[in-house]
């Protein structure tokens, strides 16, 4: 018991640090799409760390079957629906600072195709 | 648009039920007849988008162990490209060089490229923006957030080497 | 186990420094990001905060979260297109 316990310990710690790695990138870096991809720490290890940290609480120490797959089902969840999103979001933002600002600075620049016809 | 067939929406049914009894958990009938109402309108409605071709390619075994196959190939390069993320940030943001490269691809099916750009968007560094054919072959457009390589195939090759390994064994 | 406890608070406190860029962005995509990692940061938090009160009724909450977090950013990222 007390290995599942340290086990749970170490998983809440790295996803701890995986998610302030996140939030940290989301407040200080520069552009839209960096940001973005700094955010993409949060979904992937600091919520799968969690999840299976409370998977393994609600199985040896509350002995409830329901809670823990209710686990699995939110961290998958997160997990399959945040590619689509960011997909969009990036495409989005990308066209949206082309019409507007074009504050981004990109090096190698060869996306521009189905927005200056 | 696709025509709605009987085995797309089998399959689909079959699948929102699953996904229902795992979120309830409780096999009162009250719930299962509320199940069954909800998983026949989601799959009369959204089979056409849903299912291609053959119906039944989720419920193939040998499909499904490589797709779990696959996944230990994708935490790999999960994990190691997270460490290369918080490495970047805790370092003060300094040390990003961004740009979007043009990567093409050997790919051919739909949800072959599903997969691929889902699991390049879902590792911190790079995220697919679009999907286009140009002159015969599939090309992804993505964004890199420190750009090293100087043409495309280098880019692809650090990007998607592994990746595109395990997802030819999955699909196609 | 107060570690649990802990650990619900540390990220309920990153989700809270996140209203910062949500407040400031300077373009419409920026709140966005900002907001869909709060909905992510939160459903961490509920996890935790579930598991430590052993009350399963957090979960239901934690999961509508988690179903309906990416409704709202592809809405927002389809009008930015131009193709809503």
């Amino acid at each position: 018991m007390i290995a599942i316990r340290l086990l749970i310990d170490v998983l809440i710690v790295v996803g701890a640090y995986f998610a302030l790695a996140g939030t940290l990138g989301i407040l200080k870096m520069p552009d839209v799409l960096c940001r973005m991809q700094a955010s993409t720490c949060i979904p992937t290890l600091g919520v799968l760390c969690v999840a299976i940290g409370g998977i393994l609480y609600a199985a040896c120490f509350l002995h409830s079957a329901d809670n823990a797959i209710k686990i699995a089902v939110i961290g998958l969840m997160i997990l399959f629906t945040n590619p689509i999103g960011s997909h969009v979001l990036a495409k989005g933002a990308y066209k949206a600072d082309r019409k507007g600002k074009n504050s981004l600075k990109l090096n190698p620049d060869d996306y521009g195709r189905d927005i200056n016809e | 648009m696709q025509k709605t067939r009987f085995s797309a929406v089998l399959a689909t049914f079959i699948l929102c039920m699953v996904v229902w009894i795992l979120i309830t958990w409780s096999f009162s009938v009250q719930e299962l007849v509320a199940g069954v109402l909800v998983s026949l309108a989601t799959a009369l409605f959204s089979s056409r988008f849903f299912a291609h071709g053959d119906s039944w390619r989720f419920f193939n075994p040998a499909k499904i162990f490589s797709l779990i196959g696959y996944s230990f190939t994708f935490f790999k390069e999960l994990v190691k490209a997270n460490v290369d993320m918080a490495k970047r940030v805790y370092g003060g943001c300094k040390a990003v060089n961004p740009g979007i490269v043009r990567v093409p691809t050997e790919m051919k099916s739909d949800y072959g490229l599903a997969l691929l750009s889902d699991s390049i968007t879902l590792t911190p560094g790079t995220i697919t923006m679009d999907v286009a054919e140009e002159d015969g072959k599939n090309c992804l457009y993505v964004h890199w957030i420190d750009v090293t390589a100087e043409s495309g195939e280098a880019a692809g090759e650090a990007i998607k080497g592994e990746l595109e390994k395990g997802t030819r064994r999955v699909f196609d | 186990m107060i570690e649990l406890l802990i650990g619900a608070i540390f990220f309920a406190l990153m989700a809270f420094s996140l209203v910062y860029r949500v407040a400031k962005g300077p373009s419409a995509a920026d709140r966005m990001v900002a907001g869909d990692a709060c909905d992510n940061l939160l459903c961490c938090a509920m996890i935790l905060f579930s598991m430590y009160s052993g009350r399963g009724i957090y979960l239901n909450i934690a999961l509508v979260g988690a179903f309906l977090g990416i409704i709202d950013t592809m809405l927002v990222g389809r009008y930015l297109e131009g193709s809503l």
